[in-house]
């Protein structure tokens, strides 16, 4: 395995001048004593890690959740959380990683695996028992929100489908659906594709590999850089092309733009054209209505929703595009939550010994929810496991933003989570 | 696009895009960090040394007119300056957060964390029920192992200077199960009832009557208010805060207050934005830039305020050649360009640092000027930290400054740009 690199973030460590204000806004350690919080494994046990030896002195790093509230809220710009996914990875190193990681890590093959068969694989994975057998064999908590797979075909067998329904035209963007989107919620899909061909776009959709964070997250980073590898020789060429990538999932988009190419050191020149070409769908949509040219034949949406933004998003600095697009709906209002995170932050929340500390994180959200009513409907996020987690805690149905304003255009039925069909 | 972008989510800032907004103005806010309320103690200090005086100042407003005349105070009327704090004190209020002061005229003397006694205009109520008043003894209490608050030398120092005064230590298993637990952690702990309860069952049996009880600032991080209430009403007798060393509870109180009360307004407070870049046509800004995961992003407003604070608040840089110069729009300054004299050999001179007094020089519309005193950008506003011509460390005035420039510079913006006239 390729040695971890800290160059980035090394440059950050200097700055940090103790304050310990990380700490204080951290939601895992506020839950925890398992963990001590950013300050204490990032920036100050840094220090006592060295590059030459694959050792960490520290294994609650494991702990961190990677929701970067301490990167946003830091006066001095230490990159903490980017220092724990390196010590995590340099523990992966060090100790090898258990099946478990190996497996949530591995999001692309479950999805494939599962739609071979997704009724079967949808009991094999849901029914009781073999949740029991999952959290003492593999450790993966059995209450943990995990996605079933459609059962009416992937993403990609819609697209064959209604290959000649699909607009033409000479506006093109490059649509990026990434793992989940493809396996287990092809309609995310299918309402960005609509809201993309009503503002006059044709929609390429190239063949691509999982964006690989799910590794990543679980410190494998060889396997991701094999991934990463794979998306750059798809994609750059759209890039080069000058063609905007978008993506419906704020992690897969995040971890195209920065996360592979800043974390596995790929700063070759289609890395970077990748990078530079890739948008969150909301953030490209906001590009467009700045330029004047998204279309607002909005109908009235009459909801009242509460909506959260990922954590990831905060790592975009972007905003809140979703939230500002969202704004121009008539009849739509929106809650904006400050929760912190929802707690499963990926994978982490799967996991048995964490499975409670990700939804303790996650009960300042599901509170905020709640407080909004009981005239609410839905609750929104960009991101699909933080979705999942929210329906897991809140017991309402969450919906991505992308649903939200396909909905509005008047070409998604959000209770079926289907196009209407003209 | 939006009327004015507000560069800095510190004080100035923040009062600065409420004013505007309630002006009817849309607003935006982007800032780099959270990280300067950190360090606020929450209370409102607007004068309260004159460079070369060691006695604190008694009455700011009349001590103002001793500042040299290019001071951001002297910039605006004193009546306008006072209305200002009035203001911000009604909407506080509003935020449920009230602020009190002696009587609009003079500074209190309230408790530093070390327990010297600090000149403040306005605190919030919890803290200025601890002010210099040698009729009414003082309870002193602290949290064993509690860091950075230590009861015993808070209280040597209090009696030194003549208030009377006791200290008592409670164990840290009143508050926190859990050690290792910073005074914002401590403050949400308080925020449930039964860590209240334990809290007044503790002082109760180390309070006597008559005294009044000065606690470390943890009382409630959210419920602030009704925390307080709950101790004084079972306690029966006056609780007051002091406030901590960073991380400091008030200041984060007071953030979220005028965060929510933005939010409610309608404006978007966005942080981890660092700007990178911006573009101007002629004598106007067109946007300015920020660093996100991939491309720069622009935003565009009519008009501009710097608000991201001086040498502490993160709006200057300097290189290790001597260079010193304003982040965002390389403004001129007028710190002395030779590093040599930023610092007298004192630290703390009583003359101050020329270092801090550097900043940003505007005129009466606090628009930043070049030499020769004309506007560098015609739709660039500055206030707060940046601004020439204040020590505010020196002085106490970083909070009175940032409010009273910060609204100044709102009003100044409202009333000289036609927005609709740029919306075209
Ligand atoms: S990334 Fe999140 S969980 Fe990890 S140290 Fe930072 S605040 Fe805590
Ligand atoms: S917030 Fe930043 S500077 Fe403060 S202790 Fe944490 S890492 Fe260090």
């Amino acid at each position: 395995m390729a040695p971890i690199s800290w160059h980035s973030v090394d440059l950050s460590l200097d700055e940090c001048i103790k304050c310990n204000i990380c700490t204080s806004y951290c939601p895992v350690s506020a839950v925890t004593d398992l963990f001590p919080g950013p300050k204490y494994v990032g920036p100050q046990a840094q220090r006592f890690r060295d590059p030459d030896q694959a050792t960490s002195p520290d294994h609650s790093v494991d702990y961190c959740s990677g929701c970067r509230v301490c990167n946003e809220v830091c006066p001095t710009g230490v990159k903490i959380a980017e220092l724990n996914a390196r010590a995590r990875a340099e523990i992966v190193a060090d100790k090898g990683l258990p099946l478990r990681n190996r497996l949530l890590g591995r999001n692309e093959l479950l999805g494939k695996l599962g739609s071979f068969a997704p009724p079967l694989a949808n009991f094999g994975l849901h029914n009781p028992l073999s949740r029991f057998l999952a959290e003492k064999v593999m450790r993966i908590a059995r209450e943990a929100p995990l996605p079933t797979w459609s059962t009416t075909g992937t993403f990609r067998d819609w697209l064959k489908r209604t290959a000649k329904e699909r607009r033409k035209s000479d506006k093109k963007v490059v649509y990026y659906h990434g793992c989940a989107t493809m396996y287990y919620e092809p309609f995310i899909g299918k309402a960005a594709v609509a809201v993309m061909e009503h503002n006059g776009f044709e929609v390429i959709v190239p063949e691509q590999n999982c964006c690989g964070l799910p590794l990543l997250s679980n410190g494998e980073f060889g396997a991701a850089r094999n991934y990463h590898r794979g998306n750059v020789g798809k994609l750059a060429g759209f890039a080069r092309a000058g063609l905007p990538i978008v993506g419906t999932s704020t992690s897969c988009t995040l971890t195209l733009k920065e996360e592979a190419p800043e974390l596995l050191d790929m700063d070759d020149e289609s890395s970077v054209q990748l990078k530079m070409a890739t948008w969150d769908i909301f953030e490209w949509l906001r590009e467009l209505h700045e330029a004047g040219d998204l279309r607002t034949d909005f109908r009235t949406v009459d909801l009242k929703l509460p909506y959260h933004a990922p954590c990831q998003m905060r790592a975009h600095r972007i905003g809140k595009p979703a939230l500002e697009i969202m704004a121009l709906i008539p009849g739509l209002e929106i809650a904006e939550s400050h929760a912190r995170c929802c707690g499963i932050a990926g994978t982490y929340g799967y996991k048995v010994e964490k499975y409670q500390i990700a939804m303790d994180v996650g009960a300042e959200l599901f509170d905020f929810v709640a407080a909004q009513g009981d005239g609410v409907t839905y609750s929104a996020c960009d991101s699909e496991t933080c979705r999942w987690q929210l329906e897991h805690g809140t017991d309402l149905p969450s919906r991505h933003p992308i649903e939200i304003l396909a909905a509005a255009y008047g070409l998604y039925d959000l209770d079926r989570r289907d196009l209407i069909l003209a | 696009m939006i009327d004015l972008l507000v560069l800095g989510a510190g004080l100035s800032g923040l009062v600065a895009a409420l004013r505007a907004a309630e002006e009817g103005r849309r607003v935006k806010v982007i800032a780099k960090g959270m990280g300067a309320h950190h360090w606020n103690a929450g209370t409102i200090d607007v004068l309260g040394y004159l460079a070369g005086d060691e006695q604190p100042v008694e009455a700011p407003w009349t001590a103002m007119a001793r500042l040299e005349d290019d001071h951001p105070y002297q910039l605006i009327e004193r009546d306008a300056a006072r209305a200002a704090l009035t203001w911000f004190q009604t909407l506080t209020a509003r935020c449920g957060l009230g602020y009190a002061g002696a009587d609009g005229e003079r500074n209190m003397l309230l408790p530093s964390p070390a327990g010297a006694w600090r000149p403040v205009f306005l605190a919030p109520a919890a803290q200025a029920g601890g002010e210099a008043d040698a009729g009414r003894p003082m309870l002193i209490v602290g949290l064993e192992g509690m860091r950075d608050f230590y009861p015993h030398f808070i209280v040597r120092n209090l009696t030194a200077a003549g208030q009377p005064a006791r200290a008592a230590t409670l164990p840290w298993s009143v508050v926190s199960a859990a050690r290792d637990r910073n005074s914002v952690q401590l403050a949400a702990l308080l925020d449930e009832p039964a860590a209240q309860q334990r809290l007044v069952s503790a002082l109760k049996l180390v309070a006597q009557p008559g005294e009044r009880i000065g606690l470390p600032a943890i009382l409630g991080l959210h419920r602030h208010t009704e925390v307080m209430a709950a101790l004084q009403r079972e306690l029966k007798c006056p609780v007051f805060e002091i406030p901590t060393l960073p991380p400091s509870v008030p200041g984060i109180r007071l953030t979220t207050a005028l965060r929510h009360e933005l939010e409610r307004r309608g404006v978007r407070v966005e942080v981890g934005m660092e700007v990178i870049g911006f573009h101007a046509e002629g004598d106007a800004i067109q946007w300015v830039e920020t660093a996100t995961s991939a491309r720069p992003l622009r935003h565009r407003a009519a008009a501009y305020l710097l608000a991201t604070g001086g040498v502490l608040g993160g709006g200057f840089s300097s290189d290790p050649g001597g260079r010193f110069w304003e982040t965002i729009f390389d403004l001129p300054l007028t710190v002395p360009q030779d590093r040599t004299q930023w610092f007298r050999p004192l630290f703390l001179d009583p003359q101050g640092q020329p270092a801090f007094r550097g900043g940003v020089s505007v005129d009466s519309s606090f628009q930043p000027v070049d030499a020769d005193g004309r506007p560098v950008y015609a739709n660039l506003w500055a206030a707060g930290g940046a601004l020439a011509h204040a020590d505010p460390i020196l002085e106490r005035s970083l909070e009175g400054i940032a409010i009273v420039t910060g609204v100044a510079a709102a009003d100044a913006i409202v009333r000289e740009r036609d927005f609709e006239g740029v919306r075209g």
